[in-house]
């Protein structure tokens, strides 16, 4: 079977001039908010580095569940580590093969060779049972070989079990995490400074939301361009992104809907686009996502008038902040079957081969499709290098959505 | 089936039997509750309270040694979870699912009053909720706080100085955590929980497992040892999943003293032993022929595996002023000290070179990933420390990948290119 090489040459005109990622910027992009975004996400490393050389100490973030607004609101640059490569140099002497997933792996690699030299802290939180393990690793690393520069690490262990002593737990935490950020930017972070946090991250989740108001139900931006469009908001400091957020949605909602069967993909973490470059390569447009790089990154604003703005930060990330380790099942469903049932035409399951978590969910999820008659596919391939027999499936699914609509 | 030389090794497993027959006629003729519980529970409380606890592991054991675990994860598959999802811990689940009760073993799970587990990784919330489901049964759930403090050489503090080796913040939400199961059973069972009982229980642990560690010295240091590895498991863990029991702590004492006994007789289990090997992971539960396989060749002997060792080491605590907090300490770092860094390299050299390992197996399951963390360092403590490192991909109860010619030439080759040479 021939894998697939993601690449823009896949791309319907229309999606191809608007998201391809390898575009050089030039000056006819350069002042194109889609285009900066895009960049931004497709180095997603360059504002922490531009950072880190003007002096500003740098926190790397590994996953979603971490409060943005308190490392920003210690003076600090806040941002997510998302480096791609899941094999480099010396990692099978530390870590297994085939038992964490690509990005997982991809970041610790980053860590043990010194590509993360830039950080002043690596945040690592509980989001998932394999960071607490990258959180060890990369301890256990430090300790063992000093010389080698791996960045300070410190896990901020909020647990995503809905219950009064996973509350108290989880606050208590927060109150540690901001502790250790005011040693780290050496200032008592004051209510004033949570509170421009969190105007200004509320401003970069209004900016999402409007976003994602322009794909679904009627679709203005496809699934490729949105995913870099939001998942940039990581990235970069949030003023930044909401301006240029702003732009682009005044660029986009004068255009006409897009056509093509609307499609929801749910499963395991989507941390590049090529699952989105697939679908929209057949002619569907992805408009939701089951995933804190798309649709779930946003949520609800945090109340700016409450008494204690450091609950109001913990509780945003503990009660609206998507997680695997999320439980009851009722409350982990909740997000996919509003979404699910409302202005798509079909749901997309990733589960990549590395997958062991999602795995679980989708005969349930599945069932609540069928229940009512909600069309899904299944997808079983590593997005990066889909196959051809894989196209093939895709390629019917998406013709089957079209000629029912 | 590995030859049984104790007595009590019989007696261990007719134990199991009965004791599993008894639960099933108390649950349906007396509808009396019982729970299902992840091996990492603390299993006591349910012991205190009075209700059966069934192993999730060890049922799992017994479905992959009675062969049928093909045949329950096919039915897995087939209702559309993958096959790359971990088997160990839903196996057993996989047996509910398959709603044939004919095909389990002894008969089959009866429905639970509760299934419990402690969320030491992202797959179990999923696992015991759709068992729950699938039994129409309750299901309670530890979540597992995060190490951050993690000093070296933890077995020095867990008897004595546990109070030091896990954190305030850890050990308070445990507590918790654990007053909300005891709230729990007490509305199963309609009695009241008694701290004084659970105190009396804990100490009879610490007994228990006191006689572990005589026989655990005792092969230590006999010249060759007097039992074999899997018979070492098959004791301890029945009375581990009952610790604090009569029967239990009786056993514990008689396994004991039957290894003295060899011990003072000079018997060992295989006279020819050359060479001494360890098993690190959970037991290949579906081919436990494969340890007694390499004895006459090569005079190489499994003598150790983390179950007997851990037992000691793991579980005894000492000072049970507050023994809800001393249980909360028992249970709150089983994932870090037995399989993760820092703590489970450092461990497993310690013990290798108490044991005078010549050779280690390390078993990584690709079939369940979250039980394959922290096998990499392990590797390379051992290796650090001149022990030779087998890996072995393979997955403990799952034998529809396991090649049992192919694996026992592959250690072949190992244990006369890298053992014996050196």
């Amino acid at each position: 079977m021939r894998g697939c090489v993601i690449s823009g040459s896949f791309l319907p005109a229309r999606i191809f001039t608007m998201t391809n990622p390898n575009v050089t910027a030039h000056d006819g992009l350069e002042a194109d908010p889609i285009e900066r975004l895009t960049r931004r996400y497709e180095n997603p490393a360059a504002e922490a580095l531009a950072a880190a050389a003007n002096g500003t100490p740098v926190v790397g973030i590994t996953s979603n569940t971490v409060p943005w607004e308190l490392v920003q609101s210690a003076g600090a640059f806040p941002c997510v580590i998302n480096p791609t490569n899941p094999d480099p140099p010396d990692i099978g002497n530390f870590m297994e093969e085939g038992v964490f997933e690509d990005r997982i792996r991809a970041i610790f690699g980053a860590a043990i060779s010194g590509d993360l030299h830039y950080l002043s802290l690596l945040l690592i939180p509980r989001t998932s049972e394999q960071e607490y393990k990258l959180y060890l690793y990369l301890r256990e690393v430090a300790r063992q070989n000093p010389r080698r520069p791996v960045p300070p690490v410190y896990l901020y262990d909020m647990l995503h079990t809905r219950s009064p002593e996973s509350y108290a737990y989880g606050m208590e935490r927060t109150r540690s995490l901001k502790q250790r950020l005011e040693a780290l930017a050496g200032k008592t972070i004051e209510r004033a400074d949570l509170l421009q946090a969190i105007r200004e991250s509320n401003a970069a989740r209004r900016a999402i939301r409007n976003l994602l108001s322009l794909r679904k139900p009627e679709p203005r931006i496809s699934g490729t361009e949105a995913l870099a469009c939001i998942g940039s908001s990581h990235l970069m400091r949030r003023r930044e992104y909401a301006r240029l957020a702003e732009e682009v949605l005044k660029r986009i909602e004068t255009r006409n809907p897009l056509a093509g069967a609307r499609l929801l993909v749910e499963g395991a973490s989507l941390h590049h686009r090529g699952l989105h470059l697939a679908l929209e390569r057949h002619g569907a447009v992805v408009v939701a996502e089951d995933d804190w790089w798309g649709s779930r990154s946003s949520g609800e604003e945090i109340d700016e008038g409450a008494d204690d703005l450091l609950q109001a930060i913990f509780e945003k990330y503990y009660l609206d902040t998507p997680s695997p380790r999320l439980f009851p099942f009722e409350t982990a469903d909740t997000w996919f079957q509003q979404a699910s049932t409302g202005g798509i035409d079909g749901v997309v399951f990733y589960l990549p081969p590395e997958d062991c978590v999602a795995g679980w969910d989708y005969p349930r999820r599945r069932r609540y499709l069928d229940e009512r008659g909600i069309p899904h596919l299944l997808v079983r391939d590593d997005a990066k290098s889909i196959s051809e027999a894989c196209h093939e499936r895709i390629e019917k699914f998406v013709r089957g959505l079209a000629a029912g609509r | 089936m590995a030859e049984k030389q104790l007595e009590c090794t019989v007696a261990a497993g007719e134990h199991q039997k009965s004791w599993f027959a008894q639960l099933r006629n108390d649950v349906f003729e007396k509808q009396q509750p019982y729970a299902i519980v992840q091996a990492d529970m603390p299993f006591e409380l349910f012991q205190v309270m009075g209700v059966p606890a069934v192993s999730n592991q060890w049922w799992a054991a017994i479905i992959s040694a009675k062969r049928r675990s093909a045949y329950y994860l096919d039915i897995l598959n087939s209702l559309g979870f993958h096959e790359g999802l971990c088997r160990y811990c839903s196996l057993s689940a996989a047996s509910t699912l398959a709603r044939d009760s004919q095909a389990a073993p002894w008969g089959g799970l009866p429905k639970p009053a509760l299934l419990c587990a402690r969320l030491t990784c992202d797959c179990l919330q999923r696992v015991f909720g759709i068992w729950a489901d699938a039994f129409g049964s309750e299901f309670f759930f530890l979540d597992n706080p995060g190490a951050t403090e993690l000093p070296a050489r933890w077995w020095e503090y867990s008897r004595h100085r546990w109070r030091e080796l896990f954190e305030d913040h850890r050990l308070k939400f445990t507590v918790a955590q654990l007053q909300n199961l005891i709230g729990v059973l007490e509305r199963l069972t309609g009695r009241p929980f008694q701290i004084d009982r659970l105190r009396d229980l804990m100490e009879n642990v610490n007994r228990q497992e006191e006689y572990f560690e005589e026989a655990y010295q005792l092969i230590c240091s006999a010249p060759r040892t007097p039992v074999r590895m899997h018979e070492q498991v098959a004791n301890v863990m029945a009375a581990q999943w009952e610790r604090g029991s009569e029967w239990a702590v009786g056993h514990a004492r008689t396994f004991r003293d039957q290894v003295r006994e060899r011990v003072r007789r000079g018997v060992a289990a295989c006279p020819g032993e050359r060479l001494r090997l360890m098993w690190v992971g959970a037991g290949l539960w579906h081919d436990t022929d494969f340890y007694t396989a390499f004895e006459e060749e090569f005079g190489a002997v499994f003598v150790w595996s983390m179950y007997l060792a851990f037992g000691p080491d793991g579980y005894i605590r000492y000072g049970l002023e507050d023994p809800l907090l001393a249980l909360a300490s028992r249970t709150v770092s089983m994932n870090e000290q037995l399989h993760n860094p820092p703590w489970a390299n450092e461990w497993i050299v310690h013990q290798a070179r108490r044991q005078r390992i010549d050779a280690a197996l390390v078993l990584t399951p690709l079939g369940t990933k979250p039980a394959a963390t922290g096998n990499r360092f392990i590797e390379r403590a051992l290796e650090d420390a001149g022990i030779p490192v087998l890996r072995v991909v393979a997955d403990m109860v799952d034998a529809r990948g396991w090649d049992p010619e192919g694996m026992r030439r592959r250690v072949s080759e190992f244990l006369t290119l890298r053992v014996q040479a050196t």
